[in-house]
């Protein structure tokens, strides 16, 4: 009973009607993405449609979702095992099969490589002003809430709490400081708005957020918005409470107390993440076509400075041509201030070389079975001949 | 059979290693970072920097506007007369009002209230000059950067700074502490042509700046 069942199970999975199912998803998903970007923005289409198992519609006027179709990343994972399984099923293991073989492989590692991407890829950017010298890169849809010991003359002690610590809520120790933080709420985005004389009294007892209201909101899924974050955290140290503080990028204004002769500022701000080497950005061009306003090119030039290695040098980074360094891309994305800020777009991808090997599996097998059919060919007219 | 069911488990494996791979990718540590004074700049990728082709004010509402208190009412609520042509919406969010000159092109006029030195002059004023790609000043620097305007309401601290580059932004900015403890921010941003135009009447704004 249970053998008849697996071998059912099994013809399904090896079933050729799935691949083609499965293809004719994707394309349906590829559609449905290229589309709601207009709503969506590139990074929430992806994530909705492409790196989510499966693609929920939330029905008007009743806060439930539904599943309407499975996700790229269900779809590919499907698609993987069933490549893989009629592989094994279906293709002999002889030389006169390798190029299939090979151009199956291919296809396999084009799949895992979207799920390597979707995985370990980080997306990170570099907002660099002319003059300026820069060892971090910021995740601009990620928050972390600072802690800063600016009370050295030399230096800063920076201590990032990430959204995710953020999120669970408790008490969370900063390492390193006599600090604790009870993080008493976390909106990733919220609606700010200034307490009216007739409101209540708002949620924060220290800092400039005492006069402010929040609203929780959806999280932006757009790429030209940025999610007003903000958390209620109460530092507490040697067993004092430092009263409860409203902590938002939508704040300007700086908030910091003291204890022990050490003073403490508070903000959130994108997460960065602090690099062994520096870019200092020398020039930034934005040239146009000559009388007009056409964009002809834009291009940061850089001087790359690693103190560990030595190394110290220019890099030209301009559109498609990108800098490689320490497994990160810089690419020339965005600009600002009266042409005197550059913004890099840095991707770190342990598997940004799968796509090209992949591609070139699939073109060498092709090629492969392509030349061992035509080998077989005239053979085969050979002996009919005879 | 026996080559299927192995295939089978060796699938299922690995469809689970790469779920939980997905998974346990969570950054959850409170980060650490010791730096230079020199290097603690203000936040440069703020909201406000557009995508390709956009400009300082591309991508959504000013950067860095800082909240307000409660809304002053009464003798403590600013007050002023605006220029001909000019409208007036109330407080939305952060603001304690928004102010629309005439003319067309980027222009921004936001008037906003703290407790406090909200942090003092001199890192308002360079938070401002960060928002438009102009270097941190120093005490000295801002001293000679200062003028004041006298109003019926006190004296207002003005600054004027303009940008670098080809797409120019000019920032006429005051600040105003009150007796009751507040600090007042009228600021004006926007294409250095565009606010040139509307120099003139801003500064009649804050002449007329009173409380009672």
């Amino acid at each position: 009973m249970i053998d008849r069942w697996l071998s059912r199970a099994w013809d399904a999975i090896t079933s050729l009607k799935l691949t083609i199912v499965l293809l004719a998803l994707l394309m349906v998903l590829v559609v449905g993405c290229t589309l709601a970007q207009v709503e969506m923005g590139t990074f929430g289409a992806v994530k909705a449609f492409m790196r989510s198992f499966f693609v929920w519609w939330a029905v008007p006027g009743t806060g439930w979702e539904i599943a309407i179709l499975p996700g790229g990343a269900l779809v590919g994972l499907v698609l993987a095992v069933n490549l893989l399984a009629a592989q094994g099923r279906r293709l002999e293991l002889s030389w006169k099969k390798s190029g299939l073989w090979i151009a199956h492989a291919g296809l396999i590692l084009l799949i895992a490589g979207e799920f390597v991407s979707a995985v370990f890829q980080i997306d990170t950017r570099m907002a660099i002003e002319e003059g300026q010298t820069v060892n971090y890169v910021e995740s601009p849809r990620e928050m972390e809430l600072v802690v800063k010991d600016v009370t050295d003359p030399r230096y800063d002690d920076v201590y990032g709490v990430s959204e995710s610590l953020l999120s669970r809520g408790g008490t969370i120790p900063v390492p390193g400081t006599p600090l604790s933080l009870r993080v008493k709420a976390y909106l990733q985005n919220a609606d700010l708005r200034m307490r009216g004389p007739q409101d209540p009294p708002g949620p924060a007892t220290m800092g400039v957020g005492t006069g402010v209201l929040l609203a929780p909101l959806p999280p932006v899924t757009s790429d030209d918005d940025i999610n007003r974050s903000a958390a209620l955290v109460e530092p507490v140290a040697g067993g004092q409470s430092y009263g409860t503080w409203l902590v938002s990028n939508a704040l300007g204004a700086p908030q910091s107390f003291i204890h022990e002769g050490r003073t403490y500022v508070l903000s959130m701000r994108s997460r960065r993440i602090y690099l062994p080497y520096s870019l200092t950005l020398k020039k930034f061009s934005h040239d146009v076509y000559a009388g007009t306003d056409i964009p002809k090119n834009f291009s940061s030039l850089v001087h790359l400075s690693n103190r560990s290695t030595g190394e110290e040098r220019d890099v030209l980074i301009y559109m498609n041509q990108p800098l490689r360094y320490d497994g990160k891309t810089f690419y020339q994305a965005s600009f600002g201030k009266g042409d005197t800020l550059s913004i890099l777009q840095v991707v770190q991808n342990p598997g940004w070389l799968l796509p090209y090997v992949a591609c070139a599996l699939v073109t060498l097998g092709l090629v492969v079975h392509f030349a061992i059919t035509m080998r077989r060919g005239p053979r085969r007219g050979a002996v009919l001949e005879a | 059979m026996r080559a299927g069911m192995s295939w089978r488990a060796a699938l299922v494996a690995l469809a689970g290693a790469l779920i939980a791979s997905s998974q346990g990718c969570r950054r959850e540590e409170v980060a650490h970072a010791r730096l230079p004074k020199e290097q603690a700049l203000p936040d440069a990728g703020a909201p406000g920097a557009g995508p390709m082709g956009g400009g300082p004010m591309a991508g959504g509402p000013m950067a860095g506007d800082v909240p307000a208190p409660p809304r002053p009412s009464g003798a403590g609520a600013l007050k002023w007369s605006l220029p001909r042509g000019w409208t007036e919406t109330g407080g939305s969010g952060m603001r304690y009002a928004t102010l629309k000159p005439p003319v067309e092109g980027r222009i921004d006029v936001s008037v906003v209230v703290l407790p406090g030195m909200a942090g003092g002059e001199l890192a308002n004023v360079n938070r401002w000059r960060g928002q438009i790609g102009l270097p941190a000043l120093d005490e000295a620097g801002l001293a000679s950067a200062r003028k004041e305007v006298a109003t019926r309401a006190g004296k207002v601290s003005l600054y004027d700074f303009e940008s670098g580059g080809q797409s120019r932004t000019r920032m006429i900015a005051g600040l105003l502490e009150t007796a009751d403890g507040n600090t007042w921010f009228l600021k004006m941003v926007g294409d250095a042509g565009v606010v040139a135009a509307s120099r003139s009447n801003f500064l009649r704004l804050l002449e007329t700046l009173h409380l009672d």
